[in-house]
This record gives C-alpha cells, sequence and structure tokens, in this order.
C-alpha cells in the first residue's frame, strides 16, 4: 500500500459544560499534492471470558478523506452511507442491533469494550446532524426511514415523535443537535447482518469476516453488531467532509468444551480450551486485500494477568531450582497455536491490579495453504474477576396492579473497583460523579416530585445527592419523558438508590400495539461515570497508532453501562369490546323499541276472544306436553285437555313460513354479496 | 290491563277500531255473520300510526346513510376520458418543416415539391401513437436566381439565393461542410434542411445540426435526389433513424421524475488475482459532462461510481483452444448479471421514482481470462459488451495480457487512461442504444447508405430533438393510461376514502399535459417535454398517494356490522307491524263493505 502520507492524529481537547471530550480528528498533510485514498482495516480481538465463555470483537474501518466527490464517486468506501452522510448532513451517527444483554458483573464493565460496544437490546439509534436547529426533527425522520430500508429492520417506528428524545447533557456526544431513540422489542437477526456486511469491501467473502458464521454467531449469548459514523472536518472549501466508518460485531460465545469426557468436580474451574474453529466452525484462510491492515488480537484483561502473575510466582517458589527468570510472557501457563507478533503490555500507571497484555497476530502472513487458526490451550486452572465499573447499575419496576408503580434505580458499589477509588479518596471530600439519562414513554406517566434518593439505605435530601437535573415531562401522545441527572456519591458509598413514581397512563384502542398483552417496555437508562476513563494506554508505537482498534482503545471515553429494559403491564382492553357494546345497547334499544310498538297497536279486547275461542278449540303438541310435564311436577294425575287436538298445521306452517323467510333472506346476502 | 279489559266488556260497541262486532248483536238482521261483516267502519288510528312509524324510519334511513357517508374529492372523470380519447385518435400532432435545397439544378420547383411529397407519404409509416404534421418547401438555387415553391413559404426565406454553391461541397471534410451550413440557413431555425448538389463523389451525408447533404452524380439526378430527400427527412430526421422493431419506441428509460441515475460499477470478479482501479472523476468531468449537458432537456442525469469486489459472474464460460480465451454466449448471456453478489445498490441520493441506470465494467478472474462474448453467428463481439434494456449495460474489460503479479497480488493498478475511453465510447454507445438509437454512425436506407455525423457530446441536434417528441409523446400516452386506471380504480371502489389532494393533483396533471399539447403543436419541442413530464409525475403522484395505497378505507360490511344489531330487529318490527295492520285494514274493510252492501240490499 503505497500511500505517500502517514495520517497522523490530533487530540483536540473541547470542553462542554462540564465534562472534557476528546475527540480524534484526522488531519491529513498533502505531502506531494497527493490526495488520501479511502482505506479499510479488519481487525478481530479476542477475549476470554471469566465464566468460561469467550468474548470476539470485530472491528471493521473504512475511511474516506474530504473530497469533493464523495456520495458520488468512491472504490472502497460504500457508497450508500457516503450519500447517507451527505443528504442528511448527519455529523455523527451510531446505530446498534442487539440480542441478548451485557453480563457487566461477570463480563466487566469498565474496559473500552463493556463501555461502548455493550449496548441495551433491540436497536438504539442516536444522531448528531450539522443542519439549522428546526430542521433536525425532519433530518431525523428521514434518516430513520433510509436506515430501515438499508438494514431491513423497523427503524422507521424511530419516525414518531414518541420514541425519540433530544438529550441535553447526558448523553456522552451530548450536544444540542443530538436525537436518541431505541426499539428494545426489535428482534436482530441475519437479514440485519447481511447488509451491515453489505458495507464492507470484501463481505464475508475473504478476510476476517469469513468467520461470521450466522449460526455459530447466532448461538452465542451476546450479540450486538453497531455502526458508528463520523463526518471528519472538510479539509478545504468546496470539499465534502471525510468520513470515518466503524463497524463492530461484539459476540459472546461459550466454545464447545474439548475435553467433554472429563468429569472432575474441579472441571467447572478449569477454562475451556478452544480455537477458532471450536467457536466459530472457520478459519481465516488470508486477508481481504483491500484491507490496509488485517490482524487478529488476543486480550488478557487485568484481572487474569494479575491472577497468572500470582500463579507464575507460587510455581516459582515451589520449584525454585528449575527456571532460570526468563521473561514471564514467553512462558504462561496456557499455550498458543501460533507465535504471536507481538506483545503489548499495558502501560499501568493507574491501576494496581496489574496490566492487560494483548498479543497480536498478522493474519498477512497466512495463506489459504496455512490457515490462521488460533486455538488456547489452557496448563492450569485458573479463576478471575473482571474490572467492574465503579458502580452496579439495575433497575426495577416497584408497586402491583394496573394503576400506578415505581421504578428504582439501584446502584451498588463493586468491591473490585474500591483500590482504585481509594488512590482518588485521599482529600476529605471525595465525590463519585454519577450521570443517570432515562427516557420514559408517554403512557408511563412520571411524577417527578416523587424522586427519592437513598444512600446506603438512608434517605437523603435530593439537593445534597443530586448536583444538576433536567427534566422535560412528556406529552401525551407527542413526546417521552426525559430525566437527566448527575448525582454526587460519596466515595465510600455501598449502595445508592433512586425512585420515582408513576401512574399508568391509558391509551386509545388504536394505540396499543399487536400482542399488547405482553407489556410494554421502558427503554434502558444509561448509567455514565464522567470521572472515570475506560481506555487501555499501550507502549506509544507506531504499530498502536496505525491500528483503529487499538486507537479506539486508547480514547478516554467516560466508563457507560446500560440497565435493564424493563416491562411494564398496562391495562389492555377486551378489544372486541366495542362491538360487544353496540350489539347489547342495539339490543336493548330494539327490545324496547319493538315492545313499545307492539303495545301502541294492541287490541286486548280482540285478543282475549281470539285465544278464548282457540283454547276452546285445540292445543297443540307441544302445550299437551308442557300440561302433561307440569301435572307430572305436580304430583297430579294428568288429564287430557277437554277438547280433542286440533291440526296444529296453521302455527307449523307460519313456523315454517317464517324459517323460510330468514333463510331467503340469508342467501339474498349471501348472494348480493359475492 | 284490567282497566282495558273492563273498558271492552262495557264499551265494545263505541270501540271504533275493535275487530268484529262483539256477539251481543240485535239479532234483528238475520243474514249479519259476524265472521264475514262488520257494520262499523274499521278504524284508521293504528294503521296511520304503524305506517308514520314506517313513514319516519325511512326517512331516517336518508340521515343515516348520509352520516355514514365517506368523503370522496370530485374527480374529473370526463376531462381524463376526454384526455385519453384525445390522446388515442391523434390528435397530438407535432409540426415539423421541411426544407429542400437543390443546388446547380434547374428544374420546376413544383414538381419537385410535388414529387417528394409523394415520396414522403410513400414512406410514413402510420405510427399509431404519435403523428407528426410536416410542412415542404422547396428552393431550387439555378446559380443566378432561386426559385421558391411554395412561393410565400415563411420558412424558405432563411435561405440567401447564392450563398452556397457546389464548389463547397468538393472538399471531403464532412464536419467543415456541416459547419459551413449553419450560417447559411440561420443558426437558430427549427426546420430540417437538405441540400442537393451535382458533384464527382458520391455520397450523402447528416450533419449535426439539422442538415444533410447529398452530392449525386451526373445522370438521372433529379429522381435519386428526391428518392434521397424524402428517406433522409423522414427516416432519419422525424424516426430518428431506428429501425422498426429494435427496441419499442415509446420505451425511456426516463424516470417518473424526470430523473436518470447513470450508476457505474467496476467489478472485480476476484481481488485475490487482480486489483483495478479507475479514475472516474476524470471521465466524469471530460467525457460524461458534455452527454449530460446535451440531454438536460430531456432528463436531469446524475452520475455516481463505485467500485465492488468479490463479484463473480452466475454463469460459466468454455475455454476456446482457438482463440486461446474464454468465450461466453449469447445465450447465456441472461445469467451473466449475477444479482445476489453484485450488490449494485439503488442510490440513496436519487428520490424515489429516480431511474437507475446500471452501467457495469467486468474485470474477470484470472481462471477465466480473457474473456470474449460470442454473437449468436459465431463471431466475437467488438464491444465485448452488451446491454439489458431499461436496466443497463454491461462491458467485459480483460485485463493486459491476464498476467498476474505473483508478487504482490495485492497492489492495486489502474485502468489505462485509453482502455478507459475505449470503455466509454461503447457506453456512450449503450447509452444511445438504450434509447433506441442506432450505435454506429451509419444509416442504411431502401435509397442507399447515409453517413451520419457523430457529435462530441453523444447525441445530435436532431436526435435529441427525436427523444424530446418522442418524450412528450411517451410521458403524455403514460400520463393518460394512470390518469385512466385511476379513474378507473375509483369508479369500481365506490367506498374508498379520496382525499382533496389527490383531485388536486389530478387536476394540475390534467392542466400540465394540456399544455404539453398545446406546446407540441406549436413546435416548442423543450417547453413541452417539460410540462408532459410534469403531467406525468403529477399522475403517478395521485396514483401512488399513500391514502390510496392504505386498504384502512370505510367497508360496507364494518357499516353493517356496526348497524345491524339495531336496525335489524327494529325494521323487523315496524316492517311486519304495518304489513298485518294493512292487511287487517283491508280484511275489515272488505266485511264493513260487504256488510254495507247486504244492508244496501235489504234496505
Amino acid at each position: 500500500m503505497a500511500l505517500l502520507q502517514r495520517p497522523f492524529f490530533v487530540l483536540l481537547l473541547v470542553l462542554t459544560h462540564q465534562f472534557m471530550q476528546y475527540w480524534i480528528a484526522f488531519g491529513s498533510v498533502n505531502e506531494e499534492g497527493q490526495k488520501q485514498e479511502e482505506e479499510f482495516n479488519e481487525e478481530l480481538l479476542l477475549k476470554p471470558l471469566p465464566d468460561r465463555k469467550v468474548l470476539a470483537h470485530f472491528h471493521f474501518q473504512s475511511s474516506a478523506p474530504p473530497s469533493t466527490s464523495n456520495g458520488r464517486h468512491h472504490h472502497i468506501f460504500p457508497k450508500a452511507i457516503s450519500q447517507l452522510v451527505q443528504k442528511f448532513r448527519v455529523k455523527e451517527m451510531e446505530l446498534s442491533f442487539t440480542q441478548g444483554r451485557w453480563n457487566y458483573e461477570s463480563w466487566g464493565g469498565f474496559d473500552p469494550i463493556p463501555s461502548s460496544n455493550a449496548k441495551p437490546p433491540g436497536v438504539e439509534l442516536w444522531a448528531v446532524f450539522d443542519v439549522p436547529q428546526h430542521q433536525i426533527d425532519a433530518s431525523w425522520q428521514n434518516l430513520t426511514h433510509t436506515l430501515s430500508g438499508l438494514f431491513c429492520a423497523s427503524i422507521n417506528f424511530l419516525e414518531s415523535t414518541t420514541t425519540y428524545s433530544a438529550p441535553e447533557w447526558s448523553f456522552p456526544p451530548a450536544s444540542g443537535n443530538l436525537r436518541y431513540g431505541t426499539l428494545p422489542r426489535e428482534a436482530v437477526c441475519t437479514e440485519n447482518l447481511t447488509p451491515w456486511l453489505k458495507l464492507l469491501p470484501c463481505r464475508d467473502k475473504a478476510g476476517i469476516a469469513v468467520l461470521l458464521d450466522r449460526p455459530s454467531i447466532y448461538r452465542g449469548f451476546y450479540h450486538s453488531q453497531r455502526l458508528h459514523l463520523t463526518s471528519t472536518g472538510s479539509g478545504s472549501e468546496g470539499m465534502v467532509s471525510g468520513i470515518i466508518l466503524e463497524q463492530t460485531l461484539t459476540v459472546v460465545l461459550q466454545p464447545n468444551s474439548q475435553r467433554a469426557g472429563m468429569a472432575y468436580a474441579s472441571e467447572r474451574h478449569i477454562q475451556p480450551s478452544w480455537s477458532l474453529t471450536s467457536i466459530f466452525g472457520k478459519q481465516v484462510s488470508g486477508t481481504c486485500v483491500l484491507a490496509k491492515s488485517s490482524n487478529v488480537y488476543l486480550l488478557l484483561d487485568r484481572g487474569l494477568v494479575a491472577e497468572l502473575e500470582h500463579l507464575h510466582k507460587e510455581n516459582e517458589k515451589s520449584a525454585e531450582n528449575g527456571f532460570t527468570s526468563q521473561n514471564f510472557w514467553t512462558k504462561p501457563s496456557f499455550e498458543l497455536s501460533a507465535d504471536p507478533d507481538r506483545i503489548f503490555i499495558e502501560e499501568n500507571s493507574l491501576h494496581s491490579k496489574g496490566s492487560s497484555v494483548l498479543y497480536k497476530f498478522q493474519v498477512e502472513k497466512y495463506s489459504e495453504s496455512e490457515p490462521f487458526d488460533l486455538s488456547l490451550t489452557w496448563k492450569i486452572p485458573v479463576v478471575w474477576l473482571s474490572q467492574q465499573a465503579p458502580l452496579h447499575a439495575s433497575r426495577f419496576l416497584m408497586g402491583s396492579g394496573n394503576e400506578r408503580g415505581a421504578i428504582a434505580i439501584s446502584l451498588k458499589s463493586t468491591q473490585l473497583s474500591e483500590g482504585f477509588m481509594g488512590a482518588n479518596a485521599d482529600d476529605e471530600r471525595c465525590d463519585l460523579q454519577v450521570n443517570v439519562f432515562q427516557v420514559v414513554p408517554w403512557y408511563v406517566k412520571v411524577y417527578f416530585h416523587s424522586l427519592q434518593v437513598f444512600v446506603n439505605q438512608q434517605p437523603k435530601a435530593i439537593s445534597d445527592i443530586i448536583e444538576k437535573i433536567h427534566v422535560s415531562p412528556s406529552k401525551d401522545k407527542v413526546s417521552p419523558g426525559v430525566m437527566e441527572m448527575v448525582l454526587k456519591l460519596p466515595c465510600k458509598v455501598n449502595s445508592a438508590a433512586l425512585t420515582i413514581e408513576f401512574d399508568k397512563g391509558f391509551l386509545h384502542i388504536d394505540e396499543y400495539p399487536p400482542d399488547a398483552n405482553q407489556g410494554f417496555d421502558i427503554p434502558s437508562a444509561i448509567i455514565s461515570f464522567p470521572n472515570f476513563h475506560a481506555s487501555m494506554i499501550f507502549l506509544k508505537d507506531d504499530s498502536v497508532n496505525k491500528s483503529p482498534l487499538l486507537s479506539k482503545f486508547q480514547e478516554k471515553s467516560p466508563v457507560m453501562s446500560y440497565t435493564e429494559a424493563l416491562l411494564v403491564p398496562l391495562t389492555t382492553p377486551d378489544f372486541s369490546m366495542p362491538y360487544n357494546v353496540i350489539t347489547i345497547t342495539c339490543t336493548v334499544f330494539a327490545l324496547y323499541f319493538g315492545s313499545l310498538l307492539n303495545v301502541l297497536r294492541r287490541r286486548v279486547a280482540e285478543e282475549e276472544r281470539f285465544l278464548k275461542e282457540k283454547a276452546a278449540k285445540k292445543t297443540g303438541r307441544l302445550s299437551l306436553l308442557l300440561s302433561k310435564l307440569s301435572a307430572k311436577l305436580r304430583g297430579r294425575q294428568w288429564e287430557p285437555p277437554s277438547s280433542p287436538p286440533a291440526s296444529s298445521s296453521f302455527i307449523n306452517a307460519k313456523l315454517v313460513f317464517k324459517v323460510i323467510l330468514v333463510a331467503g333472506l340469508a342467501v339474498g346476502w349471501q348472494y348480493f354479496f359475492s | 290491563m284490567a282497566e282495558i279489559s273492563e273498558a271492552h266488556d262495557s264499551d265494545s260497541s263505541k270501540s271504533t277500531d275493535n275487530a268484529s262486532e262483539a256477539p251481543t248483536q240485535p239479532e234483528s238482521e238475520p243474514e249479519f255473520n259476524p265472521k264475514l261483516m262488520r257494520k262499523t267502519k274499521p278504524g284508521l288510528k293504528r294503521l296511520f300510526l304503524t305506517f308514520s312509524v314506517l313513514f319516519s324510519f325511512l326517512l331516517g334511513l336518508q340521515f343515516l346513510w348520509k352520516s355514514v357517508e365517506i368523503y370522496r374529492s370530485p374527480l374529473p372523470f370526463r376531462e381524463i376520458d376526454s384526455l385519453s380519447t384525445q390522446l388515442g385518435s391523434d390528435h397530438l400532432i407535432f409540426p415539423l418543416h421541411f426544407h429542400a435545397l437543390f443546388v446547380g439544378f434547374d428544374s420546376d420547383p413544383d414538381r419537385l415539391r410535388l414529387s417528394i411529397l409523394s415520396e414522403i407519404t410513400k414512406l410514413t409509416s402510420q405510427n399509431p401513437k404519435c403523428s407528426h404534421n410536416y410542412t415542404l418547401s422547396v428552393t431550387v438555387d439555378s446559380g443566378s436566381h432561386c426559385l421558391h415553391s411554395p412561393t410565400t413559404s415563411p420558412h424558405s426565406c432563411s435561405y440567401q439565393c447564392g450563398s452556397i454553391t457546389a464548389i463547397d461541397f468538393d472538399q471531403n471534410d464532412d464536419v467543415a461542410i456541416d459547419e459551413r451550413l449553419v450560417p447559411v440557413f440561420g443558426g437558430k431555425t427549427n426546420e430540417y434542411s437538405v441540400v442537393v448538389v451535382k458533384g464527382e463523389s458520391e455520397r450523402a451525408v447528416v450533419g449535426k445540426n439539422r442538415r444533410a447533404w447529398v452530392v449525386v452524380g451526373s445522370g438521372r439526378e433529379v429522381e435519386i435526389a428526391v428518392v434521397k430527400v424524402a428517406e433522409v427527412l423522414v427516416k432519419v430526421f422525424v424516426n430518428g433513424g431506428r429501425e422498426e422493431g429494435s427496441i419499442r419506441n415509446e420505451f425511456m428509460p426516463v424516470g417518473a421524475d424526470g430523473r436518470i441515475v447513470l450508476s457505474f460499477n467496476l467489478l472485480n470478479a476476484d481481488p485475490r488475482d487482480w486489483v483495478y482501479d479507475w479514475d472516474f472523476r476524470k471521465i466524469d468531468n471530460n467525457l460524461l459532462a458534455p452527454m449530460i449537458e446535451a440531454l438536460g432537456p430531456v432528463a436531469n442525469i446524475s452520475v455516481e461510481s463505485q467500485v465492488l469486489y468479490h463479484t463473480p459472474k452466475a454463469s460459466f464460460s468454455y475455454w476456446d483452444q482457438q482463440l486461446q480465451s474464454y468465450v461466453f454466449s449469447t445465450k447465456d448471456l441472461p445469467f451473466f448479471v449475477n444479482s445476489n453478489e453484485w450488490h449494485l445498490d439503488t442510490s440513496i441520493a436519487a428520490g424515489g421514482r429516480s431511474k437507475i441506470l446500471q452501467f457495469v465494467v467486468y474485470v474477470p478472474s484470472a481462471k477465466e481470462c480473457p474473456l470474449l462474448l460470442q454473437l449468436p453467428n459465431g463471431e466475437i463481439s467488438n464491444t465485448n459488451g452488451f446491454i439489458s434494456p431499461m436496466w443497463g449495460g454491461v462491458i467485459v474489460w480483460n485485463p493486459q495480457g491476464c498476467l498476474k503479479d505473483d508478487n504482490k497480488p495485492t497492489a492495486r493498478r489502474t485502468i489505462p487512461m485509453q482502455d478507459l475511453e475505449n470503455m466509454f465510447e461503447v457506453f456512450t454507445g449503450q447509452f444511445r442504444q438504450l434509447f433506441g438509437f442506432k450505435s454506429v454512425n451509419i444509416y442504411a436506407g431502401a435509397s442507399g447508405v447515409w453517413n451520419l455525423l457523430p457529435s462530441e457530446r453523444g447525441f445530435t441536434e436532431w436526435e435529441l430533438d427525436v427523444l424530446s417528441r418522442q418524450h412528450t409523446c411517451f410521458n403524455l400516452h403514460s400520463c393518460a393510461s394512470t390518469l385512466g386506471s385511476l379513474s378507473r380504480l375509483v369508479q369500481s371502489l365506490p367506498r374508498m376514502i379520496i382525499m382533496d389532494e389527490i383531485g388536486k393533483q389530478v387536476k394540475f396533471s390534467l392542466e400540465a399535459a394540456k399544455l404539453a399539447q398545446s406546446n407540441a403543436s406549436n413546435g416548442v419541442y423543450e417547453s413541452s417535454a417539460a410540462s408532459s413530464r410534469q403531467a406525468r409525475s403529477l399522475a403517478e403522484d395521485a396514483f401512488f398517494h399513500p391514502s390510496i395505497m392504505s386498504v384502512s378505507y370505510y367497508s360496507f360490511e364494518h357499516c353493517f356490522a356496526v348497524y345491524s344489531p339495531f336496525f335489524l330487529p327494529v325494521s323487523m318490527h315496524v316492517v311486519l307491524a304495518a304489513l298485518s295492520e294493512r292487511r287487517r285494514y283491508r280484511k275489515e274493510k272488505s266485511k264493513y263493505l260487504a256488510w254495507k252492501a247486504k244492508a244496501n240490499a235489504a234496505s
């Protein structure tokens, strides 16, 4: 790849409100007047997880430099995305499709991967637009329709104003032009993955993406496919801004245990050995030729490394005479099938726990005849814990019945981060800042005055804990309620909880979704910790800067976690009720009307005479039976009526006539309308 | 009830409408039979009551009917019908002015004019859709003086007598002659002129600017000239030199909103063998921009390009030892385009109803290189490409020598500029073919071969005229048929809601169609093309209006389900009551009449 110049990074410090945000801008130096070219990079990160699972994180990045022909002529960059950015003036956008829930407790919550790739279930979309304030909503609505066509998903349901909101400052890329919406119930499957793969130049025909075998991916415990695009500032006048498109796919898979025969009790502690073939059923047979770089990384997180170091030391003690003090990382307690091309060790300045280690494998060295199939075999049992976010957030519903309830967000301190917080807790007044962003649909009517805060199970005054709050109440059938809060909790906090009460609203009959009895979703709340940054700093090196994945890791993004999505049961009507009501009212009216009419035209005297005559003449067969029956019931002997029964042919003829009339009407009706 | 029965006992004789007489009838009249006669007139009270209820019920039905009526904007059905009948009975006539100039002849212009006219009528085929109304003027320039026919033609006056001579046509540079003719006939006129001169080298050339010239040798020059002139006028200038039945004439690859997106795709079948790239921006600026500008009046064209990888073709080719190449035969062409792997997406930048034409450069993989397309007659295609009407075109481009660079297979190479230019010449030809023109510059007619001067813009002026006329004609017919279907649909579904907006769109569409018709008959092609396009797009808008597409119209079944629980039992009561009252009244009346007759007879 003969690129005559190299992009270098300019770190821009942007101060917005209280937050420091780091944006990475790609600048270009036009050394010899030659244009920058479109680029594509593919990377895969594998990481063993404490609960015998494996995380696979695919990272594909395409970039288009600023140019006059963006949106019209492209070589590697997907034309559709570029046209989308030009048409809707999107400054930044992220779309994620997720199935399953990221298990923050066992998979960790502090690394760059969970804090930027753990997403709420369903679809999440946010976008920042570069248009005047009054056009944002229109752009958003058009964007949702385009995306739903592009990704075969019902993103167009985010068009209605009741489904999206405009966070002011609590959502990390905070800006006035931001719109945020989620669809918690969207099912994610291959039809969403295929259009996503179509944006890659090699699709899943070559390179790392070959591993994306649909059955193995969707068998996993967590699956999140994300598309993030940033338009970088335009280079000069008349140039259309460049675009960086970042596509990630994060899956958590359970490797097939290769030692199924062993049934030791200790087997639960032995991490399963795995290889690419055993988790994906495929191997990498070469790179995508269009990729500038194509790497596979294996990441051992801080907890695991600390544990391994500990074990290693113990081993050395017990067998003191054996080893000469070799480099620890060349003789680890596990075996890799391929030799890593490089080993990065995290610069450990802040964390006492140890530093994570990254093995790099270059796929370029492998070919079809010698495919790349990384496998990891554990030699000793290891147990470790992933690093957690300072507070573990969970959210649940309180109360019962169909009328009212309460939402509670509970934050529990994770023991692991205590040491880290201790470093900060030197001075007396140590605060832990927590941002909460919560969107509530309009039919869940939240009473903001009922907000209560508990710290260490003690109720606290709101003004002591909440430093800043922004509430935009919901409007019925127009907009959802948004609550943004900044909490200042003491560092030594063990647990904190927020509760807020709500009434359940009533919907119009045609506003209920299909299967309304399932309940209504309240989207996940976002809890972020702006003072904690999920970043991994590796030794400054060219190869680190070249890799988009690693440079992503070095960005200082705040630690973020999503709570569970809630399911609120609302009162659902019987949907056939309108017809029932109509029918019963009409029947009552008809009865009333008919009897009134009958009374009006009644001739009492004549009827009586007629009845007398009839009684004198005959009794029908039915009345005969009835009188027999009643006589039996009374216990008397039945005496036949005095007059001999005349023929009841008159009544029968009338009955037959009526039946024929009704049948004729029905036949006529059927005939007329068929 | 008790009271009533008492009243009956005491008061039965007074009660007017008590049915048959009580058995306490005086025995004075011996023939009186209470079963068949009565003495009092039957009462009207209950009859009146039941009938008034029935009538108020019927009156109420009208209000009910009104209240469940749905809104339907009135559509001008009659005008829609008249538009389609007008277009059907060729009211769309384009006026054309022909001018034939004979230099160095001294024949009678009137006689020449008549013979040309008769030739023209022989050649004119009856186009069922759009017809032309032509006027012909003939000028004979004998060097010293000019003779005009008809003498007062307003179109022949642009020619100044003696401004060209036969010497002008001696040179072989046709482009220069074409340039020379522009000032002669006045630069801006819309008439089509043919110049006939005598000369040594016989040839027939059609220029770029609505001019043609014939050089005839000595001999029966006048007769040949007349046939040739008639042919060039009818077959080339009017019909665009296309053959009947090549592509259906009314096919226009223009979207309903008058836009075309040309999407150019470079497909690398297997990038593991080689990766080719192109400098499309240069092509766009140099080669495509003039053509797009020229086609401006017909369509609004935008250009996009992308490079795709891993895109094998869908069918196999076979190795031909003789040609030392892989051959793909014509009968497999429908399977060349691989719609699974070629994701030539529709453009997001284009609007909803734009026409997207895909042009594909296919770079075969090393396994099938060089790849050649074979014509049905066994020859190898010169262009190595094909078109698919209304879809676009494909060209197979084989890399030079098909040499795989084993050292650096991943290096991206660029297609040489010379090859690109050749490719885009083929694309221009394909584009012309998609519009129905020929891709070669020769028109072989019955009377001889005409050499057509190609324009550097892809389309010559007279070709653009043909396109404009055809576009107007196509748009107006499609507008009329869309509106006709709409009116049929609306009339067949009497309970469909029709929004005001649809009514408005239909109205504007009709207005635009009328404007286009009048512009067309005045010979203003460009504006008639524009307003016909507008008429068509409005008609399509009305037809595809979301409120029509939805099925949420208020069905009669729904109405029935809501109202029948009340009206069915009540109307049963009312109607039956009315019927029985009426029957009873008749019976009683006949009884009364019978008694009266008897009484009369008795007295």
